[in-house]
């Protein structure tokens, strides 16, 4: 009798099981596809390249975008929700090819993670936000006020850091914070931080729901600020060049496009980052110059000023070599506009 | 074969360092009903389990001729399977499916749960689930029950209802029955030889028959003398006592 | 009629009320909220679960979670009650893996997040690992209790109808431990799904747990809450189907003392 129930129930959870896996793994389009005389000869290749959800990766999920229509690679953008994460699959070797801030790329190498900086992914796109109800003008208007960074480790930390020794304002004046970016604007406007330093779309929620005001944009501070760049690992970088040279040229390209093309780009990025179009356009556009996507070659001299702030502020342990970080053979001499064929 | 079907031989028993069961002789014939009593823990269900062969005795020997059967206390009906699965253990490996249905029917209407074949344990009332573990005991070949305070789990009047109802049941399957027990009311009813065991280290040290046609009433002298010799002989000092027994027997 | 508790028209209506009292209150707070990105309206939520609905997101991760946690549970069920069979029966075995087994039940299925992606990258396998983590250790303890708490008697009514080893396990033992078992079933079923959408907050890119991580950092508090709504309603349905599995008449004796 009872294994007679058993049974059943045991019949009834694999068929439950069974019926999920064929809705998730869906065999049937491979069997479609090998219907109609595809074989696996000309089935086309892919890359995962990281990114977060945020508008300075915007040109990842273009040129995912762009390549979907390639006939023979396709580069398959993948989002993650933290750095952490991120971190753990190229570790794991599950990830070869991301968008990074600077900084984190720095300590990986330090570490012994074989990964280069082979581009960058924006400049500018970040803002210091501060309440509305305080009068508050510059940094020294913020001394004993609390600043929320999303983290020690971030290019936010270490641009304020130089533009508090600019204008006379010691480390320990100001209060930071650690907050996750979505975090941010709530706690402003419920009063709990008086400022806070992040890349968008974070600080344009603030702005468009008027419980923020913008105290500077990252180009007042630090024009042609480089927060994220486009890492890849030496394995990559050794077993497929044309590869990473691929996919450098794609988002260049993207990236002169979107950099013209804001309200469409904002259009085609929006579902991937499951945000408000509103909110991704309001950031590309008002004004045009808050994130940039053109002259993305990082020089030496600009990712020494990271490397030497990371240093200072105890980021890094000790020195990365610069020759050894970055890798600028993949940059295309001439960069056209992508174009859309679909 | 004999008619002998059990015989203990000087058999003593410890655990540890307690010795429960000391030089203990006794001998069972076909068809006997010999009730085991004395106070609770002085090593009755030791020499039950010692019988059955669940357990092996420190020093002496034991032989049974014939199947045993065992009845428990309360709750020995699996309650996993329903009245007619439990009974149909004794008989779960006869192939004759018509023959096996055949004598469950029988067990049955043997104890009247007609209509709660179906049932499981838990759906019944204590006296009917003591009648279905008798029904089980008795289905199926065995010469020899064992039971183990089979009633004490019951209220009073059920008690005394289920005494009937095994005199009965025997009536119609005889078995060689040794009934442990410490109500001393119930062996006089039912058995026909009873056996006081001291307290520990416990030995026979009398027995008591008591030669009366079955089924017996509670108030009959010869009974009511029966549990009056037996409550001195176990307790001696205990009459005139305010125990349940004690008045009883005064009662009478 | 006081003491004979409510009947069938209460029964299904009070839940209803009490439902519909939550949501008018949540409406009318969310009145006095000037911005529906720090507090949705159950109107905003309503279209917002209608937005996930029709772009197929909603199907694609409710699925991608239900096949996690179903796989990663049954993994746990096929391997932990064997064991804890085996561990309940065999007191070496039970010595030997105890410690180590209530070491394991101790350790938070999430501190395991960043081995089970550098193990398992991101997606399925490594939420599957992460549930089964979570579900395997109770499962297991739970089914040695349930060997321990079997009483003798039963064993013993066992032996005495002539029933083998294999019999007893097949007869005995466990029949007397499924009710206890499924007890703890609907438990750590219940456990794996809060596993299911932590992880997926973490080392996923699709599933219930994502999606509203997603929607959090995409500032869509609407999307975020309709994907709250989801994982709860999916939870209750997951228990109602596993209560199914008490009422099996040979079982049901293991609830009604």
């Amino acid at each position: 009798m009872l294994y007679k129930y058993l049974l059943k129930w045991l019949f009834g959870a694999i068929a439950f099981l069974l019926i999920l896996a064929l809705l998730r793994f869906q065999p049937w389009q491979h069997l479609n596809s090998s219907l109609w005389g595809e074989t696996s000869q000309t089935r086309i290749e892919s890359l995962d390249v990281g990114f977060l959800p945020v508008t300075c990766h915007l040109t990842c999920p273009v040129t995912d975008y762009a390549s979907r229509t390639s006939i023979d690679f396709r580069f398959d953008s993948q989002r993650y929700t933290d750095f952490p994460t991120m971190v753990e699959s190229i570790r794991s070797g599950r990830l070869e090819a991301t968008f990074m801030i600077v900084p984190l790329a720095m300590k990986l190498r330090e570490q012994g993670v074989p990964v280069r900086i082979v581009y960058l992914g924006h400049r500018d796109g970040s803002t210091v936000m501060v309440r509305p109800d305080l009068n508050i003008n510059n940094l020294q208007d913020l001394r004993g006020k609390r600043f929320a960074i999303p983290s020690k480790y971030s290019n936010q930390y270490l641009v304020i850091r130089r533009l508090m020794s600019e204008q006379g304002v010691n480390p320990e004046e100001i209060n930071f914070v650690e907050l996750p970016p979505p975090d941010m604007p709530g706690a402003l406007s419920a009063r709990a931080i008086d400022a806070y330093f992040v890349g968008e779309p974070f600080a344009a929620r603030a702005e468009l729901s008027g419980t923020g005001k913008i105290l500077y944009h990252a180009k007042d501070i630090w024009p042609n600020f480089i927060s994220c760049a486009l890492v890849v690992h030496e394995n990559l970088i050794n077993r497929r060049p044309e590869v990473v040279a691929d996919l450098v040229r794609g988002i260049a390209e993207s990236g002169e496009w979107a950099e013209n093309n804001r309200e469409e780009a904002a259009r085609i990025a929006a579902p991937y980052f499951r945000q408000d179009e509103a909110v991704v356009r309001h950031v590309l556009t008002r004004p045009p110059d808050r994130v940039s996507f053109q002259m993305l070659t990082p020089t030496d001299e600009e990712l020494q000023r990271i490397h030497d702030i990371a240093l200072e502020s105890g980021i890094l342990d000790k020195p990365v070599s610069m020759q050894a970080l970055v890798d600028r053979s993949f940059i295309p001499e001439v960069i056209r506009p992508r174009t859309f064929n679909n | 074969m004999s008619d002998k079907l059990i015989h203990v031989q000087n058999v003593s028993h410890s655990f540890g360092n307690t010795t429960v069961l000391e030089n203990v002789n006794l001998t069972i014939s076909r068809g006997e009903f010999i009730a085991i009593v004395g106070p609770s823990g002085c090593g009755k269900t030791t020499l039950l389990n010692l019988i059955s062969g669940y357990e092996n005795p420190s020093s002496g020997s034991i032989s049974r001729n014939g199947k045993l059967r065992m009845v428990y206390q309360q709750d020995g009906l699996l309650p996993w399977l329903t009245v007619i699965e439990n009974v149909g253990l004794g008989i779960r490996h006869l192939r004759d499916a018509e023959e096996k249905n055949r004598q469950l029917k029988d067990a049955i209407e043997l104890i009247g749960l007609e209509g709660f074949e179906q049932h499981y344990p838990h759906q019944l009332s204590g006296g009917m689930r003591q009648r279905v573990e008798l029904a089980r005991a008795l289905t199926g070949e065995s010469d020899i029950l064992l039971m183990d305070e089979p009633f004490s789990a019951l209220d009073y009047l059920t008690r005394i209802k289920m005494r009937n109802e095994l005199v009965r049941l025997l009536k119609e399957r005889p078995r060689t029955v040794i009934l442990v027990t410490h109500d001393i009311e119930e062996a006089a009813q039912l058995a026909d030889r009873i056996i006081p065991l001291t307290t520990r280290p416990a030995t026979i040290l009398t027995e008591k028959r008591i030669e009366l046609e079955k089924p017996r009433s509670l108030t009959d002298p010869i009974v009511t003398e029966a549990v009056h010799d037996l409550l001195i002989s176990l307790s001696p000092g205990s009459l005139p006592a305010t125990e349940k027994t004690g008045i009883k027997a005064e009662e009478n | 009629m006081h003491q004979t508790g409510i009947n069938r028209f209460q029964r299904r209506v009070l839940p209803l009320a009490v439902l519909l009292f939550v949501i008018i209150s949540w409406y009318i707070i969310s009145l006095f909220v000037p911005s529906n990105s720090v507090f949705p309206s159950p109107v905003d939520v309503f279209f917002g679960f209608l937005e996930e609905a029709g772009s197929g997101r909603l199907a694609n991760d409710l699925i991608a979670s239900l096949f996690r946690v179903t796989a990663g549970f049954f993994l746990a069920v096929f391997l932990g009650i064997p064991l804890g069979l085996w561990m309940g029966v065999q007191p070496f075995a039970r010595a030997a893996l105890l410690p180590t087994i209530n070491f394991f039940r101790n350790l938070s299925p999430l501190a395991w997040i960043p081995f089970a992606i550098l193990w398992f990258g991101i997606g399925d396998a490594p939420a599957v690992f992460l549930i089964f983590m979570a579900a395997f250790f109770p499962i297991v303890l739970a089914t040695i209790a349930a060997v321990g708490n079997i009483p003798a008697v039963y064993f013993r009514v066992g032996s005495d109808y002539g029933m083998n080893r294999w019999e007893i396990l097949k007869n005995i033992t466990f029949p007397a431990i499924a009710p206890q078992v499924i007890t703890s079933l609907r438990v750590t079923a219940g456990l794996s799904w809060l596993v299911v959408v932590a992880a997926e907050m973490i080392a996923g890119n699709d599933g219930l747990g994502f999606a509203i991580w997603d929607a959090r950092n995409g500032l869509r508090m609407d999307l975020l809450v309709s994907g709250m709504i989801v994982i709860g309603l999916i939870g209750v349905i997951l228990d109602r189907v596993l209560v199914q599995l008490t009422e099996i008449p040979s079982i049901r004796w293991g609830y009604e003392r």
